[in-house]
């Protein structure tokens, strides 16, 4: 162990704000990824 | 710049300044002062986040490069928010229940003292160099623009910078950041609207795009696989996954922001916030870059942006031919602004052969403008041996002076400043709490009193500071070294990364052998950088594997060494 303090226990598991759980939170922000490169793509494609 | 520009510039800094000195009031200690007692929520960390990654290149320089190369460097940041997802997973629950001060600190914990310290170093030069180049980029574009000496315009960033920085530790570093990014946000989306009513009034939004596509610059995704070819999806979510987990999983100046946040939510949610919002902001940049794009085209551009080389050929003996050029590059481009109105004509009434006709003569004119500029440009590399071709970190800002209504212009330039501002803050921030947390206190001092570390904290902070500015008065004599100084982050990034997956997921390897793995990764990403063409955004995943790998072999070496056949103990702290 160094000088720094003792690990702490560890953090409850807080659920997340919205979506209830963190991995749905995740799959949330993947989700948005994937949509916009989908949205790019069309978008890029709507205007060649 | 008018009196209502300098006043509004003026007035934005120095409230910022203002509200950052007075909000880090309070730290007893460096608890207080590097991590701001943890008590963060996760907008301030999110923005912070984001504050300490747009640097003042990123809002000069990503809409030149739309507008000289398109929209296709978005892809870079498509790697982030699975990054962004990792991260959360692995790095924040652990950093928050051993309730370290530094990333590296981490490493202590989890392998030993010598691996600890070999990181701090490389993180203290590699962003030792880097903050010197954050405070010089945008000084000089500045100083080109605003006819500035180089000296005053990195003063004034600096030394406001270690002004709050000094004074107020981590805390203001992430309140001001908040500010910063609040009014880069909307002083980049007034500019936006307002290069769109700047376009001709016979020209819609949708003709803009239809222009911007026709020419070349919505090229926003590349599927193709080319490890030469900088930005492709596949590059950007493999490459650009690597930068971001190194960027932001091992680089304290990132750490540090989310290490503030008040619980594992908390730094979750500004992480994960960061992850949604990079993509459309850089999104939106870009295409305020195609927008500056598409009204040139009807407005003739000057022929090279960069004032001070325009200037220097002017006295020149080629200022003759110089000018023949421009006057030719008025004509080709009044030409190319009659082929783009035919072009949108056949786009909305003409049958296919006719548009196929009116886009093959734009392509002509296009071309025919291009090759005048070429060889103007010529003619400024003969002129000035050392001038720069490229001319992208001065297009927006040339635009913004010429056309942009007064207020804006001054709103415009306080966004250049503070995206400045809030990236070295956090980089003096993070060098200082490395070099006082894991050299000073675990070297040289390890038993002082609270009041002793803050004080030589904020000393280390103001040093920092100091050497940047002075670096930045010394990085334009460093000519193409400063290209080399920008490449050494990504030459270490990739074994950085290296170590901390480690750390995270092969609980069987120990610190010694990943102590040499480290340099068994640096010496395979030397190997690339010298001998073969890889871009560079693939030696974060090069030099993230070599790392592993040699570290899984070493292990393995080193146990059948000691004779061990069975499971090692489980480390502390992973």
């Amino acid at each position: 162990m160094t000088e720094q303090q003792k690990p702490a226990p560890a953090p409850e598991e807080e659920p997340p704000p919205i979506l209830g759980t963190w991995p749905r939170l995740y799959g949330a922000v993947l989700g948005i990824l994937a949509l916009l490169i989908v949205l790019f793509y069309l978008f890029g494609r709507a205007f060649r | 710049m008018r009196t209502l520009d300098w006043a509004v510039m003026g007035a934005t800094l120095a409230a910022i300044v203002a509200y950052g000195i007075v909000r880090g009031r309070g730290s007893k200690n460096i608890s207080g002062y590097f991590l701001a007692d943890r008590s963060m929520r996760w907008y301030t960390v999110a923005l912070s986040i984001m504050a300490t990654q747009a640097s003042a290149v990123t809002f000069t320089s990503a809409p030149g490069q739309a507008y000289a190369d398109g929209m296709r460097f978005v892809q870079y940041y498509f790697g982030l928010p699975i990054a962004m997802v990792i991260l959360s997973v692995t790095a924040v629950p652990i950093f928050h229940r051993l309730k370290v001060f530094t990333a590296y600190e981490y490493l202590e914990h989890r392998f030993d003292l010598k691996t600890r310290t070999l990181t701090s170093i490389i993180f203290l030069i590699q962003r030792g160099l880097g903050v010197g180049i954050t405070i010089y980029a945008p000084s000089l574009v500045l100083s080109v623009v605003l006819g500035w000496s180089l000296t005053w315009t990195s003063v004034l960033i600096g030394g406001t910078v270690i002004l709050y920085t000094t004074s107020g530790g981590v805390k203001s570093v992430n309140w001001t950041d908040m500010q910063q990014m609040l009014v880069i946000m909307g002083g980049m989306a007034l500019a936006f609207v307002m290069t769109i009513l700047l376009l001709p009034k016979d020209i819609s939004f949708t003709d803009a795009l239809t222009v911007a596509g026709g020419m070349g610059r919505l090229n926003v995704i590349d599927f193709s696989f080319d490890p030469n070819n900088r930005y492709t999806l596949f590059s950007g979510i493999i490459g650009g996954m690597f930068v971001a987990l190194a960027y932001f999983g091992t680089d304290q100046s990132q750490v540090q922001r989310y290490l503030t946040g008040r619980s594992v939510t908390q730094s979750r949610l500004g992480l994960l916030f960061n992850g949604i919002a990079k993509v459309p902001m850089q999104f939106l940049i870009l295409l305020l870059g195609v927008m500056v794009f598409v009204f040139y085209q009807f407005v003739t551009p000057p022929i090279f942006f960069n004032p001070v080389e325009r200037e220097r050929v002017a006295a020149g003996p080629s200022a003759g031919a110089y000018a023949a050029l421009e006057g030719q590059y008025g004509t080709a481009s009044e030409e190319k602004s009659m082929a783009i109105r035919a072009y949108l004509q056949e786009r909305r009434a003409g049958t296919e052969s006719s548009l196929a006709a009116a886009r093959k003569t734009l392509e002509e004119k296009e071309a025919a403008a291009q090759a005048i500029r070429a060889k103007a440009v010529g003619i400024i590399r003969t002129t000035d041996p050392s001038a720069d071709p490229s001319d992208t970190n001065y297009i927006f800002l040339t635009f913004v002076l010429s056309y942009l209504p007064a207020g804006l212009v001054g709103l415009v330039f306080a966004c250049i400043f503070a995206a400045s501002m809030s990236s070295s803050s956090g980089e003096l921030s993070a060098l200082a709490s490395c070099t006082i947390v894991d050299i000073y206190k675990r070297h040289i001092r390890p038993a002082a009193s609270d009041r002793h570390y803050l004080f030589v904290s904020r000393g280390a902070m103001a040093l920092w500071g100091v050497y940047a500015i002075a670096f930045a008065q010394f990085a334009s004599r460093l000519g193409s070294l400063i290209e080399a100084v920008n490449i050494i982050g990504s030459l270490f990034y990739g074994t950085m990364l290296g170590i901390f997956l480690l750390a995270f997921y092969l609980k069987f390897v120990r610190g010694t052998a990943v102590f040499c793995a480290a340099f068994v990764g640096e010496a395979v990403v030397l190997y690339c950088f010298l001998f073969t063409g890889i871009s560079w955004l693939w030696y974060n995943v090069v030099g993230c594997l070599a790392a592993v790998a040699s570290a899984a072999l070493f292990e393995a070496l080193l146990r059948r060494g000691r004779g061990e056949g069975g499971p090692s103990p489980r480390p502390t702290g992973s």
